[in-house]
């Protein structure tokens, strides 16, 4: 059990991390659109896939020694190592974007003023990360990280119906309104919302980071297996919070993290509402700092510099300064008078899905790599998983596409 | 001065032999082996670029939908 304790870490974190501030109000808005029904069971489905994915990860860390950007440089070549750092380090800049936006979201809810918000959590993570030790600030990340379940008592307090939850497990219905465009984004961002390249990159340095051997692959299992059930857990705590706006029929589709927070006051209390507040920025500050991380390992493994916050900062300034500079670009996006916000929070996640297929490829080319792995190598059973996930998140991504440009072509309502 | 020094020399060489030992030998960094370029297949390097179209062209909607959303608004 104390062995359990100290090897606890990157899997619960990579997953309470990946329920971030898009991610939140994704379920949010998933439960103020379609109540209970089709999508409870699709969440608990998405991170099933989230596990298949990131247990590759864990084997690949703990064999090979080498962050995942590191190993793609050294076993394909720079020019995909280049690549595949660039569409993580674009796609996490959006994401911390929408990280800073829930924080300031959360907050504003108790009249914090943005640039306070913003600017303190930012000092949060330059915090975090001075400690210079990677044990202590993942304890720091893990003692955030846990409040991410405070969606839990929101849900309890907005009395959700038992037998309509037993029975959206047993039919995944109902859909009100059926397949359409709405629904195709919902879908999209709710599988951004549990399966992201970030996460490969993070989980796959983190185990490195910690030192964790072939041996530990079994407690790293259970790590992310335990963050998994957690996730899902608080995501679908979520969803339920904000199915009494869909029973009251508020119309939820342009709201922002306060919003959601102000329209349940009615349903589940100011005390609710607090929480659900609470949650966001719980969730957008565990996330800012496990992404601004994973874009530094990233930038440090590809560059051949050390990738690690156990390195002083003296003397790796680059890959601290890359830290740095990730977060406090995304910071002063958000304090931007009139920028965008609600249409970068929408397409994150979307964007998120869009890149895992060619990230699951190198995942899946990796693991597969017996001259590295040897007899930790993947499995049928693994490859037919593994390989299944690629095939339907490229397939969401067409039918987004598709419903994209016809937007009646798959109406099934 | 010079014998602070060296006592803190001395006591920082013990501190790495303490975690030497504790360590196993395959968690030093020094142990970290190092694997040889593999040549793609032209089967797998025509699947990384036609996900890579696929990343490009999906962007490309996401801006459209973008544009159509916020014209849609005002």
């Amino acid at each position: 059990m104390r062995l359990f304790w100290v090897l606890l870490g990157p899997g619960i974190l990579v997953m309470l991390g990946e329920n971030d501030g898009p991610s939140m109000i994704s379920y949010a808005t998933t439960g103020a659109s379609y109540g209970i029904g089709f999508f409870l069971p699709f969440i608990l489905l998405t991170f099933a896939m989230a596990y298949v994915v990131q247990e590759m990860t864990v084997r690949l860390g703990a064999v090979t020694k080498k962050g995942h950007a590191e190993l793609i440089n050294e076993r394909f070549g720079k020019f995909w190592g280049w690549f595949a750092m660039g569409d993580l380090v674009f796609g996490n800049l959006l994401t911390l974007v929408t990280e800073f936006i829930a924080i300031r979201a959360g907050l504003g809810f108790f009249h914090v003023p943005a640039a306070v918000s913003v600017l303190g959590a930012f000092l949060l993570i330059v915090a975090a990360v001075a400690t210079q030790r990677y044990w202590t600030w993942e304890r720091i990340v893990l003692s955030f990280a846990i409040f991410n379940l405070i969606f839990i008592p929101v849900a309890v307090m907005a009395h959700p119906v038992a037998s309509d939850v037993v029975k959206a497990f047993f039919t995944w219905g109902p859909l009100p309104g059926g397949v359409n465009a709405a629904f195709m984004l919902l879908i999209m961002s709710n599988i951004g919302a549990t399966v992201t390249p970030w996460m490969l990159f993070f989980q796959q340095s983190a185990v490195v980071d910690k030192g964790l051997t072939p041996k530990d692959i079994t407690h790293g299992r259970v790590d992310t297996a335990l963050g998994a059930l957690l996730a899902a857990v608080a995501a679908s705590a979520t969803l339920l919070a904000t199915v009494p706006l869909f029973t009251h029929h508020v119309d939820a589709s342009n709201f922002q993290g306060a919003d959601f927070a102000k329209a349940l006051i009615p349903h589940v209390g100011n005390i609710g509402a607090s929480l659900f507040a609470l949650g966001l920025f719980e969730a957008g500050i565990v996330a800012a700092l496990t992404i601004s991380l994973s874009s530094a390992y990233a930038f440090g493994e590809v560059s051949g510099r050390s990738a690690s916050i156990n390195s002083p900062m003296k003397e790796n300034i680059p890959f601290y300064a890359f830290l740095f500079a990730a977060a406090g670009i995304a910071a002063l996006l958000v304090l931007i008078p009139n920028a965008p916000l609600v249409f970068i929070t929408l397409i994150v996640n979307v964007i998120a899905v869009l890149a895992m297929p060619p990230a699951i490829v190198f995942l899946l080319l990796l693991v597969n790599d017996k001259e590295i792995m040897g007899q930790h190598a993947n499995r049928i059973l693994g490859n037919v998983f593994g390989i299944g996930v690629t095939i339907f998140l490229i397939l969401a991504g067409l039918a987004y596409g598709i419903l994209t440009i016809f937007p009646h072509l798959l109406t099934t309502s | 001065m010079k014998n602070t020094d060296s006592t803190s020399m001395t006591s920082s060489h013990a501190n790495y032999a303490w975690i030497h030992e504790v360590l196993e030998p395959d968690q030093l960094a020094s142990t970290k082996p190092l694997f040889g370029r593999r040549k793609l297949g032209a089967t797998t390097l025509a699947l990384l670029w036609i996900l890579r179209l696929y990343v490009l062209l999906m962007i490309f909607l996401i801006g459209y939908q973008v544009w159509s959303a916020f014209h849609a608004k005002f």
